[in-house]
């Protein structure tokens, strides 16, 4: 019983990490209606600003504040000038951009930082607490608050703010947007950006973990879209209980269910996508999206 | 409908001038013949260079360790080309070039710059990292019958001789490291409950098979628990949880990845499991893992190492440290400490090449591998004494010999009992 | 005329073109013999390191072509073709292992492909958008693993290799140049298939998928089975392209179906030409030159100049490399003819708009589906953006 726990605890931290990331999506998702594949890499990025910053002498925390501020200002004109030539054309070749600009900016780390792995400074402690005879570090359990805590505020923002509306309009529309007089170009860029402060916020929080590397999230990317299309691409709340679901879920099939073991853990989370999305197409949270013809 | 036929044109024009350029350049075959005669100088060989070239991965998840490999060899020649170049067997001194390509760790693109490395007249193929990707090209290596040689993978294929005629493996095949600590545990006469957790690939499952088949018949040693994780993990909290739960007091941990060796040494503590611990060559490093990952709290550190560590304090001052990691910076653009120990193996690639050179009698790829397959005692820059290079065994790589060592809070110290 | 899907009129089509050039088929017959002479050719002049590329550009044009039947074409985003491109690759390296002969080799690394593909779209053509993707994300990701799972079949994680592609003596070629051809006979076949597929009645419906599924289904055009057809199809070309993997490289291990070169793959449809058979060849060639590219200018910033390029390329070309003639076009004609052309300057279309796309490749789409742009603007997908904003 006592491993059983704390397998569930070690999901729910390792869950934690693809939740940073998947709210990020979520956000770009909903402010732009675009899967964002350069999301980890601006992540990383943000984190690399930030270790710069302690390098130059500079507190942890006002390391990661300027390097929040800055992501953000990164990913408003990476929408500007990059994104916004694709966004009336192909999703695909939008899609496409994207992936090239995470190509371009692990690059950029690699000649910068180059490929070896740089410890990152937690702002938590390692030390650990008991919970229910399950041990876990301050650290994941400060990393998991944080979170919840930015899964609220988003949820807010999205249902109950004029902001929220409005970009979720644009993402919607952005004709009909304009049309209504909303700045539709503004707006794009205020989700770009926001997005990208949300997963600089992810990237500080997992690389004491993962430690810096220009490929850090790369897997975590994978598992972030599981737990986004899991959870309903409109819902910041379905994505963090599926990340935790699936990190949960891994573990405890990867040990009680030999035949899986730890090596196909991985085929967990996508035959979960795969079941419900039978079930429900819009995700466990998702809103449903009527088609009209 | 008249739109098409303007690049109808242009395709016409261009297949003329297709076909005329072919009809002009005639055979290109004539020049690469490379079997026959027994003095012409092989591809890649002059009277005053020779040039030799490394697929790697200089990009995607290993291409730190891929960095290393190329920067060792770059800073050993750059050296000694600043000091005139190697003198040959043959009596002529030539400066040595290295060519790198990026392979990004896929055997198709391995291959693929092992074929332009033909077409760009390199001598030989060197200090590659990655079991498929030198793989992959292997066969191809041995029909064209240029050298793969000292090589970065412990895959015994490649120092099997009959197999692999043109192939010669450099760092210990993996089933010797793994060997050499369960030979430690077997003899230390104590009763040991062992869990083992490996990558799930030829590394891990290398290792285990040598720490396996070294306690075979040790009565005193037990198996008590063995997961496996995969490379491209982001967690091992489970597998430990799993293997903590066993009561082992000896892990081997057959792990390559550097934030996983860190994380599993921080999470054992925290599960409270803290047992003496094993790690392979490559993710031992003191400075970069052992120091974060806090492992002063265990019982011991073990790990197996050919090479003297130049994070460690006890070789701060040893000259050979010094001369490298100025080499690395002066030669090959590598300014910091190196963070895998892929970048002093290479180093000794680059030592063990020169006396390959220095000892081949004709500038030919025939008369290089048999000087290369004649190397013995040979004490390379940065070897551990106790450890020398010796290409004279057969189904063994260049370097076979290992040292079990322990941590001792700062760097290591070789140890010949176990506790 | 409401079902302009239906096979007669579709297949009447292309013949009443063609008669509108009677001096242009002579030309087109000569290019195209000219074409057929100089790849037949080529492999006995070029250097081996030439024919290796080409061999291997063959090998991913493949992939990249059954890429864009189901992407480019149906507009169903998959993220997995690499899979099949390594299921193919491991069982031509069983059967050549089992001593199997060649043929039959071929004709079941392109059948077990399909069949796994089309088992697989069977169920992900129920969901719609980004489900599919993840679904498709699936099978590399797991696949990796599986690979090394089942040892006995793929050699595991040291992987496989398998000679089958030595030059027989009696041909009195070198290996590159027999391999050339073994690649050659496939791709131009895979090529000419797919054309003829593409400009079918296939095609077209796989064009109104991707413009409308709703739009399909009222055509009596089943969006689920044109799904499943184009994903099956373009399995059987991933599994072909496996075995042309096999024929050049002789070697296969897990790494060959990882997740990152399925998106190369995707990054190289569409930098090629996404809905564009040419485009495909053109994405090959891309997927393999621009790393021997990158290697050159430096091995130590592959990354960066590879992102650097696809991000220029785009941002010149957002409907991909094949474009490249008809925007040459559009702007010397434009200098040309500015005082009154209006023909020129109005239909000058958002980059990469959808129904611009296949224009090249049949001029009449546009007057088979009169409706197809009004109806698009009432259409809001799960995705988001769509392309007639």
């Amino acid at each position: 019983m006592g491993t059983f726990i704390q397998l569930v605890v070690d999901g729910l931290s390792t869950g934690s990490i693809y939740a940073a990331l998947a709210l990020a999506i979520v956000l770009v998702n909903q402010a732009t209606g675009l899967i964002n594949f350069a999301q980890g890499g601006l992540a990383v990025l943000s984190g690399y600003v930030a270790y710069a910053f302690v390098q130059a002498g500079l507190p942890l925390v006002v390391a990661i504040i300027l390097a929040v501020a800055l992501s953000f200002v990164l990913g408003a004109l990476a929408e500007r000038f990059l994104v916004r030539r694709f966004e009336r054309g192909d999703p695909d070749t939008a899609v496409v951009v994207t992936i090239g600009l995470l190509t371009l900016i692990t690059g950029i780390i690699a000649v910068i930082w180059s490929y070896n792995n740089l410890g990152f400074p937690s702002l938590f402690p390692l030390t650990s607490v008991d919970i229910l005879g399950a041990v876990v570090s301050v650290r994941s359990l400060a990393t998991t608050v944080t979170i919840v805590v930015i899964m609220v505020v988003l949820q807010l923002l999205f249902l109950r703010t004029k902001l929220g509306l409005a970009l979720r309009a644009v993402a919607d529309s952005p004709a009909s947007s304009a049309l209504s007089g909303l700045p539709v170009g503004r707006l794009l860029m205020v989700g770009w950006g926001l997005a990208a402060a949300l997963g600089a916020v992810a990237g500080v929080l997992v690389a004491p973990q993962l430690t810096l590397t220009p490929g850090m999230l790369d897997t975590a990317l994978v598992y972030a879209l599981a737990a986004v299309i899991l959870g309903g691409l409109s819902s910041p709340i379905g994505c963090v209980v599926a990340a935790w679901a699936i990190g949960v879920l891994e573990n405890l099939v990867a040990v009680y269910v030999p035949f899986i073991g730890h090596d196909l853990k991985i085929a967990v989370p996508f035959a979960l996508i795969f079941v419900i999305l039978i079930l429900r197409p819009q995700g466990l949270f998702g809103r449903k999206v009527v088609v009209r013809v | 409908m008249r739109k098409n036929t303007r690049p109808r044109g242009v395709l016409g024009i261009v297949a003329v001038a297709a076909v005329i350029a072919l009809s002009a350049s005639g055979c290109t075959r004539g020049g690469t013949n490379q079997g026959g005669g027994s003095n012409a100088a092989s591809p890649g060989i002059t009277d005053s260079s020779i040039t030799l070239g490394i697929t790697t991965p200089l990009s995607g998840a290993i291409a730190g360790q891929g960095t290393c490999t190329v920067a060792g060899v770059t800073a050993y020649f750059g050296a000694l080309n600043a000091a005139g170049g190697v003198k040959f067997g043959d009596g002529k001194t030539r400066t040595v070039n290295i060519k790198s390509y990026d392979d990004g760790y896929d055997p198709q693109k391995s291959l693929a710059n092992f074929q332009q490395m033909v077409s760009d007249n390199v001598f030989a193929a060197t200090a590659g990292l990655g079991t498929p990707t030198n793989r992959a090209f292997r066969e191809a290596a041995i029909s064209q019958k240029v050298p793969q040689v000292l090589v970065m993978t412990g895959d015994p294929l490649f120092s099997d001789r009959k197999q692999s005629p043109w192939q010669l493996g450099f760092v210990p095949i993996y089933q010797n490291e793994g060997a050499a600590f369960g030979k430690l545990i077997a003899g230390s006469g104590q009763p040991h409950k062992v869990a083992i957790l490996s990558q799930n690939d030829d590394y891990g499952k290398g290792y285990v098979q040598g720490f396996k088949d070294a306690i075979k018949g040790a009565s005193n040693v037990s198996v008590v628990g063995e997961q496996t994780y995969e490379a491209t993990d982001t967690s091992v909290d489970a597998q430990l949880t799993q293997l903590a739960s066993s009561g082992a007091d000896v892990f081997f941990d057959a792990m390559s990845i550097t934030p996983l060796a860190i994380a599993s040494l921080q999470k054992a503590q925290q599960l409270g499991w803290k047992p003496s611990w094993f790690l392979p060559s490559n993710t031992s490093s003191p400075a970069a893992i052992l120091g974060p990952g806090g492992a002063a709290a265990y019982p011991g550190i073990y790990s197996v190492s050919f090479a003297k560590a130049p994070q460690s304090p006890a070789f701060a001052k040893d000259p050979d440290v010094v001369k490298f990691l100025a080499d690395l910076k002066q030669y090959a653009k590598y300014p910091d400490m190196p963070a895998f120990p892929h970048c002093m193996w290479s180093y000794m690639v680059g030592a063990t090449l020169e006396q390959a050179f220095k000892t081949m009698t004709e500038p030919t790829r025939d008369s290089f591998m048999t000087a290369l397959r004649n190397v013995k005692g040979l004490q390379a820059p940065l070897m551990l004494s106790g450890t020398s290079v010796d290409t004279t065994t057969d189904g063994q790589p260049a370097v076979s010999s290992v040292l079990v060592q322990k941590y001792d809070g700062k760097g290591y110290a070789t140890v010949q009992n176990f506790g | 005329m409401r079902n302009p899907l239906s096979a007669k009129p579709l297949s009447v089509e292309p013949q009443s073109v063609k008669p509108v050039a009677t001096g242009n088929r002579t030309v087109r017959i000569v290019v195209l013999v000219l074409v057929a002479v100089v790849l037949l050719l080529a492999p006995l002049n070029l250097p081996p390191f030439a024919n290796q590329t080409l061999v291997r550009i063959g090998v991913y044009a493949v992939a990249v072509l059954g890429l864009n039947i189901v992407m480019g074409y149906t507009g169903q985003v998959n993220l997995g073709q690499i899979f099949f491109v390594g299921l193919g690759a491991y069982v031509t390296a069983y059967g050549v292992k089992q001593g199997w002969n060649i043929l039959l080799v071929f004709v079941l690394a392109c059948l077990i492909a399909g069949v796994v593909g089309l088992l697989v779209a069977l169920a992900a053509a129920r969901l719609g958008g980004l489900a599919i993707a993840m679904v498709t994300i699936a099978l590399p990701i797991v696949g990796v693993p599986l690979a090394k799972r089942l040892e006995g079949f793929t050699g595991g994680s040291q992987g496989i290799s398998a000679r089958f592609t030595d030059a027989p003596d009696w041909s009195g070629l070198y290996n590159d140049q027999w391999q050339y051809y073994i690649i050659l006979l496939v791709t131009a076949a895979g090529f000419l298939l797919a054309r003829n597929l593409v400009r079918g009645k296939y095609g077209r419906a796989f064009g109104v998928v991707k413009e409308n599924e709703a739009v399909a289904a009222s055509m009596g055009v089943s969006p689920y089975r044109t799904k499943v057809l184009a994903f099956t199809v373009a399995s059987i070309f991933g599994g072909a392209s496996g075995f042309l993997y096999l024929a050049a490289v002789q070697y296969t291990s897990p790494e060959t179906l990882s997740f990152g070169h399925s998106i190369s793959l995707l990054a190289a449809m569409v930098i090629g030409g996404a809905g564009s058979i040419a485009g495909s060849l053109i994405g090959g060639a891309y997927y393999v030159l621009v790393p021997l590219l990158t290697n050159a200018v430096d091995p130590g910033l592959t990354t960066v100049s590879q992102g650097a390029i696809l991000l220029i390329v785009l941002f010149l070309l957002p409907e991909g490399l094949v474009s490249l003639p008809r925007v040459l076009r559009r702007i010397t004609g434009r200098n040309r003819d500015r005082p009154g052309a209006p023909q020129r300057t109005v239909p000058a279309p958002a980059p990469g708009a959808g129904s611009e796309k296949q224009a090249d490749q049949h001029q009449t789409e546009h007057q088979a589906i009169p409706d197809q742009t009004d109806q698009q603007q009432t259409i809001q997908h799960q995705t988001g953006r769509q392309d007639q904003a």
